[in-house]
């Protein structure tokens, strides 16, 4: 087993079916099942996973407000269809989308595309600075040049002051654990920011350079910590 | 709906796409088995789900409901049915008031309880099926 996960689904032949399909992999161990938001928050607020499946449209809260309370970004793979959700998907890192029922073959496809991508950044959080693979080249960028970096699916994008965007194929889980401390904060499980370039900060939001970048309860106390308050 | 009604020994009933359900359990006909008694086991709460919420003329909830129930019918290889309810959902997404949907509701409901039929009476069959190949 190289995946831990665990199911949302408040459809008990959907929720089977998927038990059924990660046993089968041998890829995926299951921890659990939940068929609400509620239960899945009060085993993740003292469990971390690599992985959920989880349906959005379930009786109480739905799945992207489960997204919004956890502490740590987990991949996640959809067990919906709804276009509506795809604005919503990009935002949360969502790696790919289930239209239930799907085949085995398709299960797989989707977990093949949750395996981070670990040869597109070159760092070390001590150094002053990170390389990046775009375009098909590599390219530095000092640490205080980049002003965020902002979740796209399975791409990254590096914003820097000279407003340049750098697109790279990465993820944000993977970049937290990269780049330097001293710099860099996880303030939404979307966003990386700088935290010298922080201009200002209102309730929920931070704003760099003209910026919004939204900042979620999980991590709202980390940003607080680091906040020189005189 | 396919022709091929049949896969190996089991034949299908006419409704149903036995082509789709190979594609999605093989042959493997205890699971499937399983999947029909666990579809009928919650059946119950899911359409009255849809009941209720169109009673209360709540459109929003009616086509979460109808959503809800929609892959329901894919996992038991009722293709056609979830493609109605997917058009219901589109439906009742541009229509104005339940006033505007009460012919389509009907037509909706008539098939998810025709439906449950196909369902229990492929369930009994594939449990006579599955004991006699044991």
């Amino acid at each position: 087993m190289s995946l831990s996960c665990i199911i949302v689904e408040d459809l008990q032949v959907a929720a089977n079916y998927l038990k059924n399909c990660c046993e089968k992999s041998g890829q995926v161990e299951v921890r659990g099942h939940f068929s609400n938001v509620t239960d899945a928050l009060s085993f993740l607020n003292s469990n971390t996973v690599d992985l959920i499946f989880l349906d959005v449209e379930m009786p109480g809260a739905n799945g992207f407000e489960l997204l919004d309370q956890i502490a740590f970004s987990p991949k996640v793979i959809l067990t919906t269809a709804k276009q509506e959700y795809a604005y919503n998907a990009f935002q949360y890192n969502v790696s790919d989308y289930l239209m239930k029922p799907f085949t085995y073959q398709r299960f797989m496809e989707a977990l093949q595309k949750i395996q981070p991508s670990r040869e597109t950044i070159s760092t070390n959080s001590a150094s002053d600075h990170i390389y990046i693979k775009t375009d098909g080249k590599l390219i530095r960028l000092n640490n205080d040049s980049i002003l965020y970096i902002e979740s796209m699916g399975d791409y990254v994008k590096f914003v820097t002051i000279d407003n340049k965007k750098y697109i790279t194929h990465n993820t944000i889980k993977n970049l937290e654990e990269k780049v330097s401390k001293q710099h860099f904060l996880k303030v939404h499980r979307s966003y990386i920011v700088n935290f010298h370039k922080i201009d200002d900060m209102r309730e929920n939001l931070l704003f760099i350079k003209g910026n919004e970048i939204p900042v979620s309860k999980a991590n709202r106390a980390d940003v607080f910590k680091r906040l020189n308050i005189v | 709906m396919n022709n091929l009604n049949t896969s190996n020994a089991f034949i299908f009933n006419a409704e149903i796409d036995a082509n789709y359900l190979n594609s999605l359990y093989g042959d493997d006909f205890i699971y499937l088995q399983e999947v029909y008694e666990t579809v009928l086991d919650d059946y119950q709460s899911l359409t009255d789900n849809i009941e209720y919420s169109y009673s209360s003329g709540n459109l929003a909830a009616l086509r979460s409901a109808v959503h809800k129930i929609k892959p329901v019918f894919g996992f038991v290889g009722l293709v056609s049915v979830q493609e109605q309810c997917q058009r219901f959902e589109q439906i009742c997404g541009n229509a104005g008031s339940p006033d505007h949907l009460t012919s389509d509701f009907e037509s909706l409901k008539n098939i998810i309880s025709q439906s449950k039929q196909i369902i229990e009476e492929e369930k009994k069959r594939l449990e006579i099926f599955n004991s006699n190949c044991s």
